[in-house]
């Protein structure tokens, strides 16, 4: 990639499109719900008291939450914090047991498909189809998102993550990391003005892992949004304008880096006093 | 489900004598592990080879604590799939069924001469330990699919200080003793239920019990013998295989050794000699000492590539309303372990089945039409073409792009039509082949009726996971419930005129509205993740 301007890489062969096409404009145009009820129209996520149970567990609490158009927000938190849930029930993937949830201004309970049509999400396990290549996922996703260039967003893709040598390579023989690669890539195919991702760089290499941090960066300057959840804390102090931590399902501190810096000396001492509660060592 | 290195598996391990430094990891080397380096210490060889002590386990002690693991995994795997109620319903559900047979057995024993179906009973089990054994060599895919990286106690050996012949070993104990208690027992059970009704003696059901358990065995042995040999030689197979059918044509025909030559557990029913059952015996043990002994594991590390032939693919199945998943399922079947062939063969061999026994019923029910008969149970067993198409994905692989549950479902629905085809093209080739050409048309819109009634039946009860879904008793039942009245009545009615079966084109409408109810059924609930 070098020689390419930043601004030419982050933003894929088009860049984002933050507002979408006609379809989408039409939809976003109406005023509905609480979108309008006192919550400013540039809140991408708006989150009010959401709590999701499995049975007698509750994996997310009460949680309340908004994320501002062109912010790239962490959601920090241990393993088994309710990370995952949390981006599960923000794209509709699961209902919520309690609360609202809005993404785009559309209701994630009511119009779930919807919302996926308009961000991107990289789940947590890499589950692309055993049986198609790895080219041949993307143009699958490439049709059910019915992306009209998807043949020069999927050679951007190879490029960008240097995998086009498995393009012809199944899916279930791909390696963890390669398959990362490709979750990442259908993430942004659509060029959505939100993403979503789940352990963004848990199966890469540094190398991979600093390209897609600047390209995660770059592409929040050019308008986007992102939602990453991790428990590496260098990645959210590194990249995030903002950071909520997560403790056994309830939000117990959100703020920005400079924020959490100033309350607790660091992202990791700030993550530590929100978490001391079950560690041997407090 | 359990993952290796968890549970049993990681006690396993915990367990150290006296004197072990703590912290030493148990991983050991294959060179570490030499037995003559070793001392053996309460059930532990302690291995000092140099500064670093290695930990491994006796054979014994390796074998019971792998044994008790691997039942664990086992119930395990079942119990997360259908629910701990759900699958300790099945068995019941077995004894059940078993009991209501024998105890109709009165009715039909003029139609299925106790001879005959007692011989189906045994082949029934071999298959049965056949494909049990199966499944435990070959459906890693399988387990992937349905666990994301499933690891088993089975595929353990390269992250764990144990060795293949160990694992093998506990896993046809496993086998052994888990689908015995599962799988025959409570159907003996339910024989032994209705037995003092019947006026069946319970010394026969002893018996049966006996006989249809090592035949049960004997399928499991055979199979873990010949995926031994394939490994070693897929020529040597091809041998062995030819052999065996040399040997059966001699045994039936210049020997005739009958049936207690051919299948010993069956002639061990008819004539339980000592002699016999030392030869079943046999039959049973030396393949898996032999599997044992000559174990080769091959992990397979090849990357598959194939040329993008999916656009080309949707672009000839533009006329569907989901192209590009009916595609997706082709490549599917088609890339998967066996190919396309798999699902024609699977297939094939029931159909077969039941063409052979309309045409033995027919001596005794002359009023019945083979071919309606026929047209009728095929409609029923081609729904199982449904369990296929979503064999190869979870909706957990779309649930995060704009495509909805029951999208997918109808892509499944176009794939399974398509499939259907082949359903038509036997169906065809037996009215052509019969001379009944002239019942082909109620015959084909009887099937396509009960074909269409029970693949919606069965999408309405196992949505997106038929295959698994099935297996729960509390999902199975009402899924007999729904399909069995139809199937008797069907056949019934078509007894005295096969135009009569005509009548279910009304199941049409009602395989109809029991889709539009699975379609609101799985698209409020979540789907199941397994």
């Amino acid at each position: 990639m070098q020689g390419k301007g930043y601004r030419e890489i982050w933003a894929g062969p088009k860049g984002p499109a933050q507002e979408g096409g006609p379809v989408r404009r039409a939809r976003l145009a109406k005023p509905a719900g609480f979108a309008y009820g006192g919550i400013p129209l540039e809140h991408v996520i708006e989150v009010q008291n959401l709590t999701k149970t499995y049975g007698d567990v509750t994996a997310v609490s009460h949680v309340t939450l908004s994320v501002r158009k062109g912010e790239l927000f962490g959601l920090l938190g241990p393993n088994g914090s309710g990370k995952t849930t949390m981006i599960k029930c923000l794209t509709g993937q699961l209902k919520p047991t309690e609360g609202a949830v809005r993404v785009m201004g559309i209701d994630a309970v009511e119009e779930p498909v919807r919302v996926r049509e308009l961000v991107g999400i990289t789940p947590e396990q890499e589950t692309p189809p055993s049986f198609l290549t790895a080219e041949e996922y993307l143009r699958f996703v490439g049709h059910i998102r019915k992306i009209p260039d998807i043949g020069e967003q999927v050679s951007f893709w190879f490029d960008f993550l240097e995998f086009g040598d498995k393009r012809d390579v199944l899916c279930k023989d791909l390696s963890r990391g390669t398959r990362q690669k490709l979750m990442v890539a259908q993430a942004f195919l659509h060029r959505p003005g939100l993403v979503l991702i789940d352990e963004p760089l848990i199966n890469l290499d540094p190398l991979m892992q600093r390209r897609i941090k600047d390209y995660l960066v770059g592409y929040v300057k050019g308008g986007g949004t992102v939602f990453i959840s991790t428990h590496i804390l260098g990645i959210a102090e590194e990249i995030c304008t903002r950071i909520g931590i997560i403790h056994r399902g309830n939000l117990v501190r959100q703020g920005t880096v400079e924020e959490l810096r100033a309350a607790s000396r660091s992202i990791e001492e700030a993550f530590l006093d929100a978490t001391r509660g079950e560690r041997p060592d407090a | 489900m359990q993952p290796a290195g968890s549970g049993p598996m990681r006690e396993l391990f915990r367990k150290s004598p006296a004197g072990i430094p703590k912290g030493e990891s148990p991983g050991a080397n294959a060179e570490d592990n030499s037995p003559s380096e070793n001392r053996q210490a309460e059930g532990l060889v302690v291995n000092r080879r140099g500064e670093t002590p290695v930990v491994i386990l006796s054979k014994r002690v390796l074998t019971n604590s792998l044994f008790e693991a691997m039942l664990k995994e086992e119930w395990r795997i079942h119990s997360t799939m259908f629910g701990s109620a759900g699958f300790a319903l099945f068995p019941l559900l077995l004894v059940a069924i078993a009991t209501a047979g024998a105890l109709m057995w009165p009715f039909f024993s003029d139609l299925l001469p106790p001879l005959t179906a007692v011989g189906l009973l045994h082949g029934g089990y071999l298959l049965a330990g056949m494909s049990v054994g199966g499944f435990g060599l070959f459906g890693r895919e399988v387990m992937n699919r349905r666990f994301g990286q499933a690891s088993l106690i089975a595929y353990s050996s390269r992250s764990l200080p144990v060795s293949e012949r160990a694992i093998l070993t506990a896993f046809l104990l496993k086998d052994t003793v888990y689908y015995l208690a599962f799988w025959v027992l409570p159907f003996v059970a339910g024989l032994a239920f209705a037995a003092p009704f019947i006026g069946l003696p319970l010394p026969l059901v002893l018996r049966l019990a006996a006989t249809l358990s090592l035949s049960f065995l004997l399928g499991l042995s055979l199979v873990f013998l010949l995926s031994t040999i394939y490994v070693h030689s897929p020529r040597a197979l091809l041998a062995l295989f030819i052999v065996a059918v040399g040997a059966a044509i001699i045994l039936a025909g210049p020997v005739n050794a009958g049936i207690v030559g051919l299948f010993p557990p069956l002639g061990l029913y008819y004539q339980p000699t000592p002699l016999l059952l030392l030869v079943t015996l046999l039959l049973i043990i030396v393949p898996s000492a032999i599997s044992v002994r000559f174990l080769k594991v091959e992990y397979r590390e090849e990357t598959r590539r194939y040329p993008g032939t999916l656009d080309n693919l949707a672009g000839r199945l533009a006329w569907l309303p989901d192209p590009y998943l009916v595609a997706k399922d082709a490549l599917d079947l088609n890339r998967s372990e066996g190919g396309a062939g798999k699902v024609v063969f699977s297939f094939l061999f029931p159909v077969a089945f039941i063409w052979i026994a309309l045409f033995v019923l027919h001596r005794f029910i002359p009023m019945l039409s083979p071919l309606m008969a026929f047209a009728i149970l095929l409609g029923v067993v081609s729904s199982t073409i449904y369990n296929w198409v979503t064999e190869f994905d979870l909706f957990s692989s779309h649930a995060f792009l704009p495509v909805e549950v029951k999208t997918v479902i109808r892509g499944k629905l176009e794939s399974y039509g398509l499939l259907n085809l082949v359903s038509v093209a036997i169906l065809v080739a037996a009215g052509l082949g019969t001379g009944q050409a002239g019942l082909l048309l109620p015959a084909l819109l009887t099937f396509a009726s009960l074909s269409f009634y029970a693949v919606a039946v069965t999408v309405y009860v196992g949505g997106l996971s038929p295959s698994v879904m099935l297996y729960n008793a509390k999902v199975y039942v009402p899924y007999l419930g729904l399909i069995t009245p139809v199937l008797l009545f069907t056949l019934f009615v078509s007894l005295p005129n096969p135009w009569f079966a005509l009548t279910s084109l009304v199941l049409i409408p009602a395989g109809w509205f029991v889709l539009k109810k699975a379609f609101t059924k799985w698209s409020t609930v979540e789907q199941p993740g397994f």
